[in-house]
């Protein structure tokens, strides 16, 4: 999705802008919105807020124009930048106050396959995700953005992918202990009811 | 007692919870967002750069302060390297005319104490009368 967003449409935009047309940077914000307000609602699950978020990583974004050095491409300064911000946001006003511990639980098995209760179980999982200690919350919260792309993740982090790989499979230990049942049922079971975004873009 | 672990289990709950993170749905960004955003970034375009910070002018002034801080710090060395010397690690006694000076200074406590009790015993009369 991010890498078909064309990089010579980002230099040309940000040449533009450099040199003083600021009705230029409205290309950058029309190309990135989708991915920045869904990265900032994965760090929220907040509409209202995320899109606060995401205009405010924007803005920063137009002030640091010229700190981009062209050493990484576009997307990646832009989501290092929008992840700093998200994670300085949350910091001042955190998201959850839920911890792990008393994040609600998804419904059991034999109610799984009701469209609604799997739905609502399914939120309680992304929901938990945000109670996870920080540390691994954000690399659970970028991996799945990044739509499983350690070395993404990990550039985003500004971490390397070896700490990313082991914070997510400690992230993913404490969802998995946290909700005992999902050891108890099958993938397959699900496969009918949950598709990945690649699949449901195909 | 231990956990019984299951690599297998663990792995299809792995994926599971992988599964139900990745199948998320996009959200849509509001459809004056982009508006929003660019009136914002104009607004801030519009704004008169800050005035920078006058280093050079104020160059000289740091300058000097930094070297006073430093000779500052050098006699402050040099006298106590000097003066580690002479100090004597014998018990320090106080004169017999620093003694005698201090000797009212119990009397002076008390009455002070004295006067500190008398007030707050006052206040909390007042207070239940309420004067205060």
């Amino acid at each position: 999705m991010h890498a078909a967003i064309s990089a010579e449409e980002d230099l040309a935009d940000v040449e533009r802008v450099l040199s003083g047309d600021v009705q230029a940077f409205e290309g950058i914000v029309r190309r990135w919105q989708g991915p920045l307000v869904n990265m900032a609602w994965r760090y929220s699950r907040d509409r209202g807020r995320a899109e606060e978020m995401a205009q405010e990583a924007f803005l920063r974004a137009w002030r640091g124009l010229a700190g981009w050095r062209r050493e990484s491409s576009f997307s990646t300064w832009l989501f290092a930048l929008a992840a700093n911000v998200f994670r300085s946001e949350l910091q001042r006003f955190p998201a959850v106050n839920v911890p792990l511990e008393d994040a609600v639980e998804p419904a059991g098995p034999a109610t799984q396959h009701d469209g609604l209760a799997g739905r609502q179980s399914d939120e309680a999982v992304r929901r938990a995700v945000l109670a996870l200690p920080k540390r691994y919350r954000e690399p659970v919260v970028l991996y799945y953005f990044h739509e499983m792309d350690v070395a993404a993740a990990a550039r985003t982090m500004g971490l390397p992918e070896g700490t990313v790989k082991a914070r997510l499979a400690r992230g993913r230990e404490l969802l998995r202990k946290r909700f005992p049942q999902l050891n108890e049922q099958s993938v397959p079971a699900f496969s009918s009811t949950l598709r990945t975004k690649k699949e449901v873009l195909q | 007692m231990k956990p019984i672990v299951n690599p297998e289990t663990d792995r299809d709950a792995d994926e599971l919870v992988g599964r139900i993170l990745a199948a998320e749905e996009g959200l849509i960004p509001s459809s004056g967002f982009l508006a929003a955003t660019m009136a914002r970034v104009r607004d801030e375009a519009a704004c008169p750069k800050p005035i920078p910070f006058p280093w050079l002018r104020a160059l000289p002034g740091i300058v000097l302060a930094v070297a006073v801080l430093c000779w500052c710090g050098f006699e402050l060395v040099r006298v106590g390297l000097a003066n580690a010397q002479e100090i004597s690690l014998t018990q320090l006694h106080l004169t017999a005319a620093a003694g005698r000076a201090l000797e009212p200074a119990g009397w002076v406590a008390a009455a002070l104490a004295a006067s500190m009790l008398s007030w707050l015993f006052a206040r909390r009369l007042a207070g239940r009368s309420g004067l205060l």
